[in-house]
């Protein structure tokens, strides 16, 4: 039933409804289509067999196959090769490697600076009110 | 008190917590029944259960499977279509 040449209606997917013939048997359920729909592999559960079968090499290119089907009126479905579009590549910053110091050679290190200690300036406790004042002046008789 | 809209139950309750910590009931619409095939009644797979207000903003492929019938029959519907259709057709 499902022979090169046999044409059939896709009846699942995207490509429902459309019309197609079989180009090479893959397997037992596995077939390559052409015509309305794309070319591709698909499962003859997939697809609903016609009447109608036509002349066809096996394995037939996409030309023979849009030969066959403007014949019967139909449009084949025709895809545009890919074009890879280029893209501007990112410019990687390039790491400065560090000079290598030949043997024997010490590396200099790093003299850290000396903190310069700010001299400590001693507060001497302030008097804030005339109660403190009198308590300060109490303790210094005590002491005397 | 609520507005008097909200007494009836058109709309579901959905209990939040504020951000000021406090449990308060929001009220939200109820969404719409599930699409369902034409021909057979399954509910339809592929098609979203959303507001018409939501589903506009949707791009189109979101909305529907993309083959003939798709978002009207379910898969087995439209396959029996289809080949009730190439059985009468003649080429």
């Amino acid at each position: 039933m499902f022979e090169p040449g046999r044409l059939c209606v896709k009846i699942a997917g995207r490509d429902a409804g459309k019309t197609c013939v079989i180009v090479k048997k893959i397997d037992d359920l596995i077939v390559l289509i052409d015509g309305e729909t794309r070319r591709r592999k698909c499962n003859v559960r997939h697809l609903e067999p016609l009447e109608k079968t036509v002349d066809l090499n096996e394995d037939a290119s996409h030309d023979e196959v849009k030969a066959v089907f403007e014949k019967f009126g139909l449009v084949v479905r025709d895809t545009k090769p890919k074009k890879s579009t280029e893209r501007a590549k990112k410019q990687h910053k390039k790491k400065v490697k560090p000079v290598k110091v030949p043997k024997g050679q010490k590396k200099k290190k790093k003299v850290a600076a000396k903190k310069v200690e700010a001299p400590v300036v001693e507060k001497k406790p302030e008097v804030k009110t005339a109660s403190d004042a009198a308590a300060a002046y109490v303790k210094e008789e005590v002491k005397k | 008190m609520v507005s008097g809209k909200f007494k009836s139950r058109t709309f579901r309750r959905v209990k939040i917590t504020t951000p000021g910590g406090e449990n308060k009931i929001s009220y939200r619409h109820r969404a719409p029944a599930k699409p369902k095939c034409g021909g057979c009644g399954a509910i339809l797979k592929g098609v979203p259960r959303a507001r018409k207000s939501e589903i506009v903003n949707m791009p189109k492929t979101a909305k529907r499977p993309e083959r003939p019938y798709g978002g009207v029959l379910c898969s087995k519907c439209t396959r029996a279509k289809i080949k009730d259709q190439a059985r009468q057709t003649k080429i």
